[in-house]
């Protein structure tokens, strides 16, 4: 499945045909009855336009599929840098713990009632702590391999956070919170409005701009730390940079569509076998692919009934069985 | 003149110290061959002749400057790794692998132009493999890997290369091939250190050799040195036995 | 033969407590255990938030505490005796936050539970009766039943003549829906935040809908809370969307998607207080049978009145034993 330098190249390009169109088809599906040519027509007419099918698509559709292409790719890109960083293929962005300190956060914060961007910043923050912590306690252990203690770690206070969340629900009064935290913690992309857009978009960059930068230098991390060292990289920086970014990625784009995992774990896995691992291909690979596929599990959550199927749900029903496979797959082949 | 040196060397790591009183040399165009049994510091003498495990005590001196005062990514340039060939755990392919050997030469952002993946090209060519540059590394033989991985050393145009057991768990063929490349590299006037677990190999390419035991440098010098006895002593074995496997050797 | 007999006897026992409680129709205490008599029931234990209310409202000095933390605003509005019951937490199978030593040290006479009655919760009561000796009295807590609730309890806890009172008042606020004239209104209930979480039809927190001679807009099967898109609001277009919510009650009036519903654009967007119980939900109890007044006139009376502060002010008296003033009720979300 490997090529070359620069077919490879024009894999990716063509990667972003489909995933543009299915993004555009995205935009004629919803629960309010518009036609194509009325979609079409509101699209035209611009959002200053003052009808219901140009609120629909403006301020409903728009930043809804705008959101979930900008967080799919978030979580796709930062899953990418973690299976080459964490030298294994069946990581997730999850591995440090940033969705369970998003979700403690989020969970604390819907408990005592606090308004609804609080809530999105007591995430974003949560999930921020929680890595930080992993990083701290991983950097006070000396003695094993660096990349083994911070998966380690990374469990320990993943669950100690999960066991958090799960003290909050059980104190939560069932009628009232109880609902509330579980939707969150199931994900979703109904209440994205274009504020939050606003505030998650240039974070994500950030998070994504060392990446771009450091593409080429991200591939020498999946050889051995000594290796990677004689070849002239400063691994624990680099490898420190990479957290920092797909952290800052992760938690924001947890921070408005709560907790959507199996994207970070399965689009990277389909990017490799599309392009390759090398990285400054799987990366807009994985971009592209994620941002879409997280659009086509939304398009499905929003329009197969009346009430929204939470995207955690659509993504593993989807993602799982793909995981599996691939497993099955990488059993009796290369990764 | 020395391109790599080590006085007084103690290496370990911060609870347990492997080796002491090392004093190694490294003369230019010359392959340096270091024998010794399992377990006597080979792998932690290479580590922390790379700078990557800092040394207890003593210096390491690189082109006549402290091993410290490099950068890594200068340091690269001048000094590369070999390590034994391994399965690799993503499908690059073998062009991309030899591509990361560039990395030191290139600047903090950028990525592989077309000048460094011809020069890839020529080290694969040079070693005799051109024609794996399309196929992906995780598919080909141990010994082709061990020959890319080489040419990803000299891909970093560095002029010492330091190699780890380079024949190790190939077949008599790759490692004829093995060891004629190193040959023809040094009379390209490249530096090498290596490290093997066959004594006929080092007799074959080596103009020096040094005995390492429980961490401690035994013997340095010409090939002369590795009698019967001497490698018995190293090895723990009995010189009768040396004698009758390595007709080669110089009379004790 | 003999043996099956058995067999067949032995089960039919072991399941004659529960199906007995099912089969007859449609009951509305299950009780296990005898519960002591009704001039002797002194320290009732409630197991939830609206058994909590139910009792509260019948036998107020009976209360050993509250299964809730509740909040110094809604103590404020209480009876000064109930103001300072303890939060003691609350009995739900694995759910529960109170240990059963605890429960046993209270000392109660009887568990009060009211809420949704299936087998689990049955099961539930059998077990905690007899790991603790105590009765345990399972209240059927459909809105549509409170009447029946108010005296059936009034009458195991020995204030029949109260519970009576209680339950005119029910009855006068539930009449059945006649006919009318136009079709019912479709409502949409709006919780959480964001007003995008929603009961469907059959859940117990959307019951003051249909109470009020109304139609959850909401028509998907299932009975529990979903959460929906402001899309399919707009496709929706309820004729009226009421909350609990302060803040979705803000921020539908001044977002530029919400406005665009008629109902927020035509002033059919109604904030229900939420003290000390919500008026709507939370908990879903006799709490609610002031806002199904409160609905049934905001949706259905030509010219609604707009002051509910007199109406809270009785149903206050009657039914928490204490009369806010009116500047406390002003100052409720809702009530202002």
């Amino acid at each position: 499945m490997i090529l070359a330098g620069h077919s490879a190249a024009l894999r990716v390009a063509a990667l972003s045909a489909p995933v543009f169109a299915a993004l555009l088809a995205a935009f004629a599906f919803g629960p309010y009855p518009l036609s194509p040519a009325e979609t079409l027509a509101a699209l035209w007419a611009g959002p200053s336009a003052v009808n219901d099918a140009a609120t629909v698509v403006w301020q409903l559709r728009l930043p809804r599929i705008g959101a979930g292409f900008l967080v799919g790719a978030a979580l796709a890109a930062a899953g990418a840098a973690y299976q080459g960083m964490f030298r294994n293929p069946l990581v997730s962005p999850d591995i440090l713990g940033v969705s369970a300190g998003a979700g403690l956060g989020a969970a604390l914060a819907i408990y005592f009632g606090l308004p609804l961007a609080a809530v999105q910043a007591i995430a974003f923050v949560g999930g921020l702590l929680a890595v930080a912590a992993v990083v701290f306690v991983a950097g006070r252990v000396r003695r094993h391999d660096p990349v083994l203690v911070l998966v380690l770690a990374g469990v320990a206070v993943g669950t100690l956070f999960s066991a958090g969340i799960s003290l909050v629900k059980v104190l939560a009064d069932p009628s009232v919170q109880l609902p509330s935290i579980t939707f969150w913690l199931l994900g979703g992309l109904n209440a994205v409005a274009p504020a939050d857009l606003w505030l998650a978009a240039p974070l994500i960059g950030a998070g994504l701009l060392p990446m771009l930068l450091l593409r080429w230098r991200v591939n020498l991390l999946s050889l051995s730390d000594e290796e990677a060292a004689a070849l002239g990289v400063n691994v624990a920086r680099l490898r420190g940079i990479l957290i920092v970014s797909a952290t800052l990625m992760t938690a924001a784009a947890v921070s408005i569509t709560g907790i959507v995992g199996w994207i970070g774990l399965v689009v990277p896995h389909a990017a490799r076998l599309l392009v390759g691992p090398e990285f400054s291909r799987l990366l807009p690979a994985a971009l592209l692919l994620g941002g879409g596929f997280l659009v086509a599990a939304d398009t499905l959550a929003r329009s197969a009934a009346a009430i929204e199927l939470p995207l955690g749900i659509l993504t593993a029903l989807v993602g799982a069985p793909v995981f599996l496979w691939l497993l099955a797959r990488s059993g009796r082949g290369g990764a | 003149m020395n391109v790599l040196e080590a006085h007084g060397l103690a290496m370990g790591y911060r609870h347990r110290a492997v080796g002491a009183d090392i004093d190694l040399a490294l003369g230019a165009g010359e392959v340096l061959c270091l024998l010794g049994p399992n377990g006597g510091g080979k792998t932690t003498l290479f580590r922390t002749l790379l700078g990557i495990l800092p040394p207890l005590a003593g210096t390491v001196r690189v082109a006549d400057r402290a091993l410290a005062d490099w950068s890594r990514q200068a340091l690269a340039t001048r000094l590369a790794y070999v390590p034994q060939s391994h399965a690799g755990l993503f499908a690059f392919s073998v062009e991309e692998v030899v591509l990361m050997g560039r990395t030191a030469r290139l600047a903090r952002f950028s990525t592989p132009s077309a000048h460094d993946r011809g020069v890839a090209r020529d080290c694969l060519a040079r070693l005799g493999v051109g024609h794996l540059a399309e196929r992906v590394y995780t598919e080909i033989s141990g010994g082709e890997r061990q020959l890319a991985l080489i040419a990803r050393a000299l891909a970093q145009e560095a002029r010492i290369l330091i190699l780890d057991e380079p024949t190790a768990s190939l077949d008599f063929g790759n490692q004829l091939r093995v060891l004629k490349e190193i040959d023809a590299l040094k009379r390209q006037g490249l530096s090498i250190l290596m490290s093997t677990h066959q004594p006929e190999h080092a007799l074959r390419v080596a103009d020096r050799i040094a005995l390492l035991k429980a961490g401690r440098i035994v013997g340095q010098g010409p090939r002369a040195l590795a009698t019967a006895d001497a490698l018995a002593d190293l090895y723990g074995a009995d010189p009768a036995d040396v004698a009758r496997s390595l007709p080669q050797l110089a009379p004790a | 033969m003999k043996r099956r007999d058995c067999l067949l006897a032995l089960a039919g026992l072991a399941a004659a407590p529960w199906t007995a409680a099912l089969a007859t129709a449609p009951a509305t205490l299950h009780v296990f255990g005898v519960p002591p008599a009704p001039e002797r029931v002194r320290r009732v234990f409630a197991a939830g938030a609206p058994a909590a209310v139910l009792v509260h409202a019948l036998a107020p000095d009976a209360l050993l505490g509250w299964p809730w933390p509740l909040s110094a605003a809604a103590r404020g509005l209480l009876a000064p005796a109930a103001r300072g019951l303890p939060m003691l937490g609350r009995l739900a199978g694995r759910g529960s936050t109170l240990p059963l030593e605890k429960l046993v040290a209270l000392k109660p006479d009887l568990i009060v539970d009211a809420g949704t009655v299936d087998a689990a919760y049955l099961s539930t009561a059998e077990r905690v009766w007899r790991q603790t000796g105590i009765p345990y009295v399972l209240v059927d807590g459909r809105l549509a039943d409170s009447a029946r609730q108010l005296r059936e309890t009034g009458r195991l806890l020995g204030v029949m003549a109260r519970g009576e009172q209680l339950a005119r008042y029910a009855d006068t606020t539930l009449l059945a829906c006649g006919p009318g004239a136009a079709r019912p209104p479709r409502v949409y209930l709006a919780r959480a935040a964001d007003g995008l979480e929603t009961p469907l039809p059959g859940s117990v927190n959307g019951e003051c809908i249909e109470a009020a001679c109304a139609v959850n807009v909401a028509r998907e099967p299932g009975g529990g809370l979903a959460r929906v898109s402001r899309e399919q609001l707009l496709a929706w277009s309820p004729d009226a969307i009421v909350t609990q919510y302060p803040e979705f009650h803000a921020l539908a009036r001044q977002d530029a998607v919400w406005r665009r519903l008629p109902a927020v654009r035509d002033g059919r967007l109604f904030l229900a207080p939420s003290l000390p119980f919500g008026w709507l939900d939370g908990p879903p109890g006799i709490n609610r049978l002031i806002g199904v007044r409160w609905l049934a006139s905001r949706l259905h009376d030509a010219a609604p009145s707009s002051d509910w502060i007199e109406r809270a002010r009785d149903f206050h008296a009657l039914f928490y034993g204490h009369v806010p003033t009116r500047e406390e009720l002003t100052r409720l979300p809702g009530l202002a």
